[in-house]
C-alpha cells in the first residue's frame, strides 16, 4: 500500500473527513464542552495531544500486537496516556480541570480517538499516524472552538471570557466583548442549544461544500468548451 | 417500522378551510383577552402573524418552491396567532420576532413545511423564548391597570400560559372552550384528543384534590386555568404532530394531560402544557406504531 | 426507597444523561437510524451500564481507596467496562444468536459509550453508596434506552421528510435532538436539589 501524502492527511483531518463534521465522532466532548471559546479550546487541545501520543505510540507497537487483542490494547493505551494528561491537568491548569471535570477522563471513550487508531494508525507508519493523529484533533479542536464560540457570542455576547484560567492572570483582558449590555440568548448555552448549534454548523459546511462542487463543475465545463473549439 | 400514513392535506383549498375555521374559533376568545387586558395581544398576534409570513415566504423562495400556495394555507397564521397568544402583552418586539422565526424556520420549513414538523411549531417558539428569556417571559398587565381603576403591580406570570385562575380568565377560557366545540361540531378536529386531555388533568387533579384539599387545586381550577382548554382544542389536536391513529389519539392526549398536571404542580413552570404537546409530539410517532390498525390477511 | 425513585426521575427525565448531560451521544447518533437496532442496543446497553456502575463502583471502594491508587481509577474503570461488554457479548451470542446477529458491531462498540465510563464516574463524584450507584447505572440506561428508541421512531418520519439538502442526515438529526432536549426542559425543578 502506497504511503499515504501529508498534505492529503492535513486536509481530511481538518476538512473532508473532518471528525465533528463529517464523522460525527466525540460528540458527548464537543456539546458538553462547547459552552465557550476557552473551554472548547482546552480541551480540543487535550483532546489532540491524546490523539497525537495514542496514535504515534500504537504504531510503534503495531506489528507486534495480534489481531485479536488489538482493540483492548488500544483501549490500555489511550487510557494510560489520558491518565497522564489528566495528572498533568490537575497540576498546571487546576481551575480548568475542575471545569471539565469528567469529559478529561472521557477523553477515553472518545470514538474519535479508538477510530483513528483502528483505521489508521495501526496500518501506517510512525510519522504518518502521528500526523493523521494531529491533524484529526486538530479538526476535532476547530469544531469545539467554532461551536464555542457561535455559542458564547450568542449566548453571552463574548468571546473568550475566562481567558485567564488558561493563559495565566495577563490574559484577563482578552476577552472580547461583542455588543455592550447583551441581553443574552440563554438558549445557545443550554443543552438545545448545543444541539441546534452543531446542526446549523454541519448544514452550512454542506452548503459549502456545495457551492465549491458547483464551481469546480463549472470550470470543468468552461474547459471543455474551450477544448472543442480549441 | 413502515411510516403510517400522515394526514397530508391534499389540495391548498381544504388546508385554508380548516386553517380559516380554526381563526374564526379563535376569535371569541381572543376577543375577551383584549377586553380584560387591553390591545396588547391583538398588536402582538398582528406582528406575528406578519413575521411568520416572511418567514415562511424566505425560506419557501431559498429553496425554489412556489410561494402563493403556501403562504395562502393559513397554517402559518395560525402559528404565529397561537405563539401570539401565549406571550405576555408586554413582551417587547424582538421577543415575538425571535419566537415566531424559530417556530417557522427551523420547527417547520427545515423539515420540509407543513405535513412533515415532528413538533409543534407555536410550542417550540414558547418554549424557546421561556428558557431563553426567563424575566420578560412573566411580565403582565393586571386588568385593573389597563382600565386605569388601580395601580396594581404587574401580574406576575401569563395569563394563559402561566397564571392560574384569576380575574377576566374564565370569560377567556371559557370562549375559547365555546370556540373548541364549535370546531369539534364542524368536524375540524375529533373529539378524542380534547376529551382526553382535558379527562385526565381533571382525573388527576381530582385524586390528589380528595387526597389534600388545602395542597392541591381543584380539578375546575386547573381545566379553566392557564392554557389547558386552548390547548386541548386548538394546539394538542394539530394533526400534523398529534398522533393519528385514534386508539393513539386517546393515549396522546392523555399524556398530554397528565405531563401538564406534573410539571404544574411538582416541576419548576406554572404552566406545563407547552412542554407536555412537545413531549407527547416527540412519543407520537412511537405511539402509532403500536397502535396501527392491524390488517387482516396479513402477519405482523 | 423515595430516594431511589428521586434518583431514577433525575436520570430519566430532569438530567437525561442523552439530552441534558450530553453522555452517550455516539451511539444515540449512530444506531438510531432503524427502530430495530435500537431496541437491541437499548436492552445490551442497560445491561452493560448497570452491571459495570456495580463492578466499578466494587473495584474502587475495595481496591482503588484501600490500595491508595486513585489515578489509577480511568484506566481500572475501563478495563472493568471492557470486561462486562465481553461478558454481555457472551451471554448474547449464548441465549440468542439472532440478536447477536442483529448488534453486530454495536456489542462491542459499548466500550466507547462514554455514558457507561461517565456513569462510573459520576458515582465516584458524587460519592454513591453500592443501592445508589446501581439505581444510578440502572437509571441511566433507562434514559437512555428511552430517548434512542423515541429518536429512531422520529428518525423513520424524517427519512421521508421534505428536508432541504444541507440539512438532510445527521444535520437535521442533530437538531430534532435539540428540540427533543427543549422538551425536556420542562422537567427542570422536578427535584428540588
Amino acid at each position: 500500500m502506497s504511503d499515504i501524502a501529508y498534505s492529503r492527511i492535513i486536509r481530511d483531518g481538518l476538512w473532508t473527513n473532518n471528525p465533528a463534521f463529517v464523522q460525527i465522532l466525540g460528540l458527548c466532548p464537543l456539546l458538553a464542552v462547547s459552552s465557550n471559546v476557552v473551554n472548547g479550546l482546552s480541551l480540543g487541545l487535550a483532546t489532540a495531544l491524546t490523539l497525537a501520543l495514542s496514535n504515534t505510540i500504537v504504531s510503534m507497537v503495531r506489528h507486534w500486537v495480534s489481531d485479536e487483542i488489538r482493540i483492548p490494547v488500544f483501549v490500555l493505551v489511550i487510557a494510560c496516556v489520558v491518565t497522564a494528561i489528566e495528572l498533568a491537568m490537575n497540576v498546571y491548569l487546576h481551575e480548568l480541570y475542575k471545569i471539565l471535570g469528567i469529559f478529561i477522563p472521557l477523553i477515553v471513550t472518545n470514538c474519535i480517538v479508538i477510530a483513528r487508531a483502528e483505521a489508521f494508525a495501526s496500518r501506517n507508519t510512525v510519522t504518518r499516524a502521528c500526523a493523521d493523529g494531529l491533524f484529526m484533533g486538530l479538526g476535532s479542536m476547530f469544531a469545539l472552538v467554532l461551536l464555542g464560540a457561535l455559542r458564547e457570542a450568542i449566548g453571552q455576547g463574548t468571546l473568550f471570557a475566562n481567558a485567564h484560567l488558561m493563559f495565566g492572570d495577563a490574559a484577563k483582558g482578552m476577552t472580547i466583548t461583542l455588543v455592550e449590555h447583551y441581553h443574552g440568548f440563554l438558549l445557545a448555552i443550554l443543552p438545545p442549544g448545543a444541539f441546534i448549534g452543531l446542526g446549523l454548523l454541519i448544514a452550512i459546511k454542506n452548503m459549502i461544500d456545495a457551492r465549491l462542487a458547483r464551481r469546480a463543475m463549472a470550470t470543468v465545463l468552461v474547459t471543455h468548451e474551450a477544448g472543442w473549439h480549441a | 417500522m413502515s411510516t403510517p400514513s400522515s394526514p397530508y392535506v391534499h389540495t391548498a383549498g381544504s388546508v385554508t378551510t380548516v386553517m380559516l375555521r380554526v381563526i374564526y374559533a379563535l376569535l371569541p376568545g381572543i376577543a375577551a383577552y383584549v377586553w380584560f387586558f387591553g390591545w396588547g395581544v391583538a398588536v402582538n398576534i398582528v406582528f406575528a402573524v406578519v413575521v411568520a409570513l416572511v418567514c415562511e415566504a424566505g425560506m419557501l423562495a431559498l429553496r425554489g418552491r412556489p410561494l402563493k400556495p403556501f403562504l395562502l394555507d393559513g397554517s402559518a397564521a395560525v402559528t404565529a396567532v397561537l405563539l401570539a397568544l401565549a406571550l405576555p402583552s408586554l413582551a417587547p418586539w424582538w421577543m415575538t420576532l425571535i419566537g415566531t422565526a424559530f417556530a417557522i424556520i427551523i420547527a417547520k420549513q427545515l423539515y420540509g413545511g407543513l405535513g412533515f414538523n415532528p413538533f409543534n411549531p407555536a410550542m417550540i417558539g414558547y418554549v424557546v423564548l421561556l428558557i431563553s428569556f426567563p424575566r420578560e417571559m412573566t411580565l403582565w398587565l393586571a386588568p385593573e391597570m389597563v382600565s386605569g381603576h388601580s395601580m396594581g403591580e404587574t401580574m406576575s406570570t401569563n395569563p394563559i400560559f402561566g397564571h392560574l385562575g384569576g380575574k377576566g380568565w374564565e370569560w377567556i377560557n371559557g370562549l375559547f372552550l365555546l370556540g373548541g366545540l364549535w370546531l369539534i361540531y364542524k368536524k375540524v378536529i375529533s373529539w378524542h384528543i380534547p376529551v382526553t386531555v382535558l379527562g385526565s388533568l381533571a382525573l388527576m387533579a381530582a385524586v390528589y384534590f380528595l387526597i389534600d384539599r388545602d395542597l392541591y387545586a381543584s380539578p375546575l381550577f386547573h381545566l379553566f386555568s392557564g392554557a389547558a382548554i386552548l390547548g386541548a382544542f386548538f394546539i394538542a389536536t394539530d394533526p400534523v404532530t398529534a398522533s393519528t391513529t385514534p386508539r393513539g389519539r386517546l393515549y396522546y392526549g392523555a399524556g398530554i394531560g397528565v405531563f401538564t398536571y406534573i410539571i404544574r404542580t411538582w416541576g419548576g413552570y406554572p404552566d406545563g402544557i407547552a412542554f407536555a404537546v412537545l413531549l407527547m409530539n416527540m412519543a407520537a410517532p412511537m405511539i402509532d406504531y403500536y397502535t396501527r390498525p392491524r390488517v387482516f390477511g396479513h402477519k405482523d | 426507597m423515595t430516594e431511589y425513585a428521586l434518583i431514577l426521575v433525575s436520570t430519566v427525565l430532569v438530567n437525561n444523561f442523552v439530552l441534558v448531560k450530553f453522555l452517550g451521544l455516539c451511539p444515540f447518533m449512530g444506531v438510531s437510524r432503524k427502530l430495530e437496532t435500537s431496541t437491541g442496543m437499548a436492552l445490551a446497553t442497560t445491561f452493560v451500564l448497570t452491571l459495570s456502575s456495580i463492578c466499578s463502583y466494587l473495584v474502587n471502594e475495595y481496591l482503588l481507596i484501600s490500595l491508595g491508587l486513585e489515578y489509577l481509577r480511568t484506566i481500572s474503570f475501563i478495563l472493568v467496562i471492557a470486561v462486562v461488554v465481553q461478558f454481555t457479548e457472551m451471554v448474547v451470542h449464548k441465549t440468542s444468536p439472532l440478536l447477536y446477529q442483529v448488534l453486530g458491531i454495536f456489542l462491542p462498540l459499548i466500550t466507547t459509550n462514554c455514558a457507561v465510563l461517565g456513569v462510573a464516574l459520576l458515582n465516584v463524584q458524587e460519592q454513591h453508596s453500592f443501592m445508589q450507584s446501581a439505581v444510578y447505572g440502572f437509571g441511566a440506561a433507562v434514559g437512555f434506552s428511552m430517548v434512542l428508541i423515541l429518536f429512531a421512531a422520529l428518525r423513520e418520519r424524517i427519512l421521508v421528510a421534505d428536508v432541504p439538502v444541507a440539512f438532510r442526515g445527521p444535520a437535521i438529526a442533530l437538531i430534532t435532538a435539540g428540540l427533543m432536549s427543549l422538551a425536556f426542559m420542562g422537567f427542570a425543578g422536578l427535584i428540588k436539589s
